[in-house]
């Protein structure tokens, strides 16, 4: 199905409104939109909303036997899959251009920066390790890009990677793996959750992703958290993730149009900024929803 | 024979029904319903652009996509996305739009413990999509289908008969020697029910009841056939209830067992309910 292209009326009054320093939904130039989290009944379950973009994540573990060459690693696998739910133009089995930046950038962003402690998984050596998957389901990309525009080119980025990797960081965060523990001679227990708490995972640091597209005119102007449109008609895409501790976990700037130093260190101050609001935001609710749920008694 | 049951219900009764209609922005509706903590969730596109290839002169296209939570869909996800295309059709009058497709994406938000959907599973996918379809409104059907699962647990000990229980968890279709889903198409057009006038007469379109040891006896299946259809009639009067709140409240209460006079109560409470908006989303152009 043919996805909606932007028609010369609207990239005019897009470009005439930028000009005047006003976006088309009246937000802010750094002002991101509405965010809403919602657990599920099991722990790593997350629902994630950014606007009109809703994003589901869920972690579950199971324990497998380790690679030959890192027998003391545990696994992790990230499955990212655009279903026609997000969107008609998506096809079941076809893998378009954004699916697959999609899943390159929250593989870089979770897996490739190693933001869980792999050996932490690890039960019994060479033997037993927990391989964690998380699953994500888009299921409604109301701010994706068409695959033949300048910003997607550029390598995908956007609402919809802000708002993945905000459920997976979540899912992250409040998924809690069974307690086990190895006896002598190499015998795992695994406990039930109702005879002793699980245990939350171990994560070095927890990346929050916050995208810019940029236009220039007269100047060079960053917009924070682009959606559809804008991100259609976007000169370049500037994809950043850093922690709420100000580390750069990936930074992501291909091809599109040119930045100063200055403008780059901005945007990434900013991007700071909106990781420290976002850190203490997501402890908030998680720790909300693990005291609801009864996860352990102290 | 009533059997205790791990969480307490009798034999006929259903857990909590859980309906949402989610409001999802790209799809034409959506819906989410629940057994309990057993969720799906079911969006329909359509009648929209076919592809050359799928396209037909004088119906409409069906397609249906079913995506576990956890897993790659594999072979049980399109032999499953098969069954409901074939059990949907009959409530769906094609005809009214050739050449165009109707596609449906069932997510399950509940993980499964084998590759296996569980019968409780399957029906309430099949209940997600009646609501998806309901909440699109702009396909034509005839009628809608509701579903529910039966299990044939163990006796306790040595009996003639086996007990049958409606809406079995996970854990009690795992041990079950025998147990599946039936779907009904609730439509007008076969009179009304024996059971209260207050319902349309209700045809089976699907079961996937099968035994573990690969035997089971006419009797038992025509019993199960009969609490599948008390169970789908209960789906039935839940989804009739929440239609008038479709575009207000975002979810309801959990509901069990209606009566027909409860339902008939409902058409005067509908003034008493506050209609409350989720979203404010005409305030600005969202996107």
């Amino acid at each position: 199905m043919r996805p909606p292209s932007p028609s010369i009326p609207e990239k005019d009054f897009f470009f005439a409104a930028l000009d005047q320093d006003v976006r088309l939904d009246g937000r802010g130039f750094l002002e991101p939109r509405s965010l809403d989290l919602s657990f599920g009944a099991e722990l790593g379950h997350v629902e994630c909303s950014l606007g009109k973009t809703r994003v589901l994540a869920h972690v579950d573990a199971k324990m497998v036997r380790p690679e030959p060459q890192r027998p003391f690693e545990g696994l992790i696998s990230i499955h990212c899959e655009l279903s026609p739910m997000a969107g008609a133009e998506y096809e079941p089995g076809r893998s378009s251009e954004e699916e697959t930046a999609l899943a390159r950038h929250l593989d870089k962003i979770f897996r490739r920066s190693d933001a869980i402690d792999r050996e932490a998984l690890c039960v019994l050596t060479g033997e037993r390790v927990w391989h964690l998957r998380l699953s994500v389901h888009v299921l409604s990309a109301a701010s994706s890009s068409s695959s033949s525009d300048a910003a997607a080119a550029a390598g995908g980025g956007g609402g919809l990677l802000d708002c993945a990797s905000l459920a997976c960081a979540a899912a992250l965060r409040h998924f809690r793996r069974p307690e086990v523990e190895v006896h002598g001679t190499g015998e795992v227990t695994v406990y039930a959750p109702e005879a002793r708490a699980p245990v939350p995972l171990a994560l070095h640091h927890t990346p929050f992703c916050v995208s810019f597209a940029g236009r220039s005119s007269l100047k060079v102007r960053m917009l924070l958290d682009p959606a559809g449109l804008e991100l259609r008609l976007a000169h370049g895409v500037l994809v950043l993730a850093l922690t709420a501790q100000r580390e750069l976990a990936v930074v992501h700037k291909a091809g599109g149009l040119p930045l100063a130093p200055e403008t780059l260190i901005g945007a990434v101050e900013i991007a700071a900024r909106r990781a420290r609001e976002l850190e203490t935001w997501l402890d908030v609710h998680v720790r909300d929803d693990w005291a609801r749920k009864n996860v352990e008694v102290r | 024979m009533a059997v205790s049951r791990a969480d307490g219900r009798g034999n006929e009764d259903l857990r909590p029904l859980g309906i949402v209609y989610e409001k999802l922005a790209r799809v034409d509706g959506s819906a989410r319903f629940g057994f309990g903590e057993m969720e799906v969730l079911a969006s329909v596109s359509g009648p929209i652009e076919v592809r050359l290839a799928a396209e037909q002169p004088s119906r409409a296209t069906i397609e249906v996509n079913v995506r576990p939570l956890s897993s790659l869909p594999g072979t049980e996800s399109k032999a499953l996305a098969a069954s409901l295309r074939g059990l949907l059709t009959p409530s769906i009058i094609l005809s009214r739009n050739p050449r165009t497709l109707i596609q449906l994406v069932i997510q399950s938000l509940t993980p499964s413990l084998t590759d296996r959907f569980s019968p409780s599973l399957v029906a309430a996918s099949i209940n997600a999509a009646s609501l998806a379809l309901l909440n699109g409104g702009s396909i034509p059907m005839t009628g809608v289908v509701c579903a529910a699962a039966v299990a044939s647990l163990h006796p306790a000990f040595e009996e003639a008969t086996s007990t049958l229980v409606l809406d079995p968890s996970e854990a009690e279709s795992h041990t079950a020697a025998a147990s599946g889903c039936f779907a009904y198409l609730f439509t007008t057009e076969t009179g009304e029910s024996q059971e209260s006038p207050a319902i349309p007469g209700a045809r089976l379109v699907w079961t996937n009841w099968h035994a573990k040891n690969g035997t089971f006896d006419e009797g038992e299946l025509s019993r199960a056939r009969a609490l599948g259809l008390v169970g789908a009639e209960t789906v039935w009067r839940a989804i009739k209830r929440s239609i008038p709140q479709m575009d207000g409240l975002p979810s309801l209460p959990a509901v069990g067992h209606l009566s027909a006079e409860v339902l008939e109560g409902a058409a005067q409470d509908e003034d008493d309910i506050k209609v409350s908006d989720r979203e404010s989303d005409d305030a600005k152009i969202e996107t």
